[in-house]
């Protein structure tokens, strides 16, 4: 064998690739990202995969709202320094409470403050010409930025799989029209379907051929992991927890509760109310999908501690706490919501 | 698994960007003022097309008299045709009569038999007393609003569901799955039925005892449903309502105003 393709064993044995070539090749083509906080504690890179969990009225979606628009502002544009990463996102609404609004006031917010904070002096030209030069090119950055913004909905698990399929052939055609490649996927709520799917079908056309969550779920991964392995991107996930008497036991189901009341368990700093809370928190989701995920935050609402009032208005903002479960960094941190952003509270 | 096939176009997955987005809703997803001002003011406007929202109370807190003070408004400045789902009998002509009567006199153009006649008859109101009557109501709707048919140029635009909890919390809760199922279906359709006829949906919900305060009831997995969530609640022997904003897409939640109802 040796010596008919010419590849000896020493050719075999020689050295492809150092380790250092290797973690500069690695860290040139999959680079690490910068997330606005909360989720700035983590080093994450395309590929992975992103589980941000909490009850509702926790602030995930809002946290998906800030990545995004990290995302399709550009770096640098027009001499101003934005800071972003200057590249397409695509998002799956399953919950389909999307409000495009909320998505356009956050991003020229962060205009506005790229543009302030360049020009500082602006405020003191009330002349209508430079007032016209700024709007039209915040507009048209405004504008620009949009475009990089992909959506779709779906109202059930099977428009899921199909969304999921098209993702590979609806980025490259956006690509070409765009001129940049999609660098996060976001998927607002992955367990929006659960009932829907967990119910028995009553009545199946095919015999054998019953569709169940669990089977959903692994073809969900599956899409997922295929659209990774062309194009490495940032999968971000929001998940809403189930609770439900009507669970029924499985392996599945039993194997994943008890990691998660471990870890848990470890926690001690809890006070008995959120042990309540936490207690009826299951793991629902499969096993493939626990596999597939990489790293997991969890959000909760601090409903006793509404009294943090901001600098600005006297209003009272709701408290949130983050705590990065995987990786586990055994903190918990304290951020609020305003109206058009997050900040954390020291 | 799908190498060998020739690449579809999208298969029928429609994906837009940002500025779509946003030109559906400057073009066609525009506010409802409600007519009872400080809904509006509370939720910036009014009711959303495209929108789900919830209200939920105490009883007698006001959900009925503001769903028939929004049909009311909405019929009066022709604004299309109102659907009422009622499932307690609670639709009142004479009530909507009397809110009528409240309309300020700048918008009255006409005489006060004409318009009431006007207005009852663009409301529509159906008695739904289970989920299976409500499936089929929002069947019949879809169909008919898919219909190209031109049906005398007024199309639906305000869905109202007074109220959804007394079909729904019979069915949620206990061993089996499929209460819950229908629950998340309804609003899955709900909520595509708004998005894309432009309707906007209103929906009430009763409160139970929770440890402590009362709260929503519909359990946990309806919170995550409506776009926005609005709690009303009347001081005790007056008129004075107090409206908290518990979940809005585009505000913090705990904004609260507190006005008078009429009658």
């Amino acid at each position: 064998m040796a010596g008919e393709t010419g590849y000896g064993p020493r050719e075999w044995l020689a050295v492809d690739e150092t380790a250092a070539a290797f973690l500069s090749r690695s860290l040139s083509t999959r680079p690490p990202i910068l997330l606005p906080p909360p989720l700035h504690r983590a080093p994450l890179r395309p590929g992975n995969v992103v589980e941000i969990a909490g009850p509702s009225n926790s602030g995930k979606s809002q946290l998906l709202l800030m990545a995004a628009v990290q995302c399709i502002l550009p770096k640098e544009w027009e001499g101003v320094y934005f800071g972003g990463l200057g590249k397409a996102v695509m998002y799956i609404d399953l919950d389909c409470r999307f409000d495009v609004l909320r998505l356009a006031h956050i991003l020229r917010k962060r205009i506005m403050q790229g543009c302030g904070s360049a020009h500082p002096a602006s405020e003191e030209f009330e002349k209508d010409v430079s007032k016209d030069k700024s709007y039209s090119f915040q507009d048209t950055l405004f504008s620009d930025c949009m475009k990089h913004f992909l959506y779709v909905r779906c109202y059930n698990s099977s428009e899921l799989i199909a969304a999921l399929k098209s993702l590979n052939s609806q980025s490259e055609a956006r690509g070409k029209v765009l001129g940049i490649g999609i660098y996060f996927l976001m998927l607002d709520s992955i367990g929006a379907f659960y009932w829907i799917d967990r119910a028995p079908q009553s009545t199946t056309e095919s015999k054998g051929n019953v569709i169940s969550f669990q089977s959903i779920t692994e073809n969900v991964v599956q899409e997922i992991r295929k659209f990774l392995h062309l194009q490495p991107v940032l999968v971000l996930v929001t998940k809403a927890p189930i609770y439900g008497d009507g669970i029924t036991a499985s392996n599945d189901f039993q194997r994943g509760s008890s990691k998660y009341m471990l870890e848990d368990s470890t926690a001690s700093r809890y006070s008995k109310r959120e042990e309540e809370r936490n207690g009826s928190y299951r793991e629902y989701m499969p096993s493939a999908w626990q596999t597939l995920v990489t790293h997991r935050i969890k959000l909760q609402d601090l409903e006793q501690e509404s009294g943090f009032s901001s600098e600005q208005d006297s209003e009272v903002l709701s408290v949130h706490t983050s705590e990065w479960l995987h990786p586990s960094l055994n903190t918990k941190e304290k951020f609020y919501i305003k109206d058009d952003g997050v900040g954390l509270i020291q | 698994m799908n190498e060998g096939q020739p690449p579809v176009e999208n298969g029928g997955v429609l994906w837009s960007d940002g500025m779509d987005l946003l030109k559906d809703v400057a073009e066609r997803k525009h506010f409802f003022p409600t007519g009872l001002e400080g809904i509006d003011t509370l939720l910036g406007g009014g009711l959303r097309k495209g929108q789900l929202t919830e209200l939920t109370g105490q009883s007698s807190s006001g959900k009925t008299q503001a769903c028939l003070s929004f049909a009311s408004h909405v019929a009066a400045r022709h604004m299309g045709v109102v659907l009422y789902l009622d499932t307690s009998n609670s639709f009142s002509p004479s009530r909507i009569a009397r809110i009528l009567d409240e309309i300020p006199i700048s918008l009255i153009k006409e005489p006060k038999d004409v318009r009431l006649k006007r207005v009852m008859s663009s409301i529509i109101c159906e008695s739904v007393f289970d989920i299976f009557a409500l499936f089929e109501v929002l069947d019949q709707l879809e169909v008919s609003l898919n219909d190209k048919v031109n049906n005398g140029g007024k199309k639906i635009c305000l869905l109202i569901i007074d109220s959804i909890s007394s079909l729904l919390a019979p069915i949620i809760g206990g061993k089996y799955s499929q209460g819950r199922s229908m629950m998340i279906s309804v609003a899955m359709i709900l909520k595509k039925l708004a998005d894309k006829h432009n309707l906007s949906v209103l929906v009430t919900n009763h409160m139970v005892a929770g440890n402590g305060a009362p709260k929503p009831a519909l359990g946990e997995s309806w919170k995550a449903v409506p776009h926005i969530r609005l709690m009303i609640s009347r001081d005790r022997g007056s008129n004075i309502c107090t409206a908290t904003i518990l979940k809005h897409t585009l505000m913090a939640s705990g904004r609260h105003l507190r006005f008078a109802v009429p009658g």
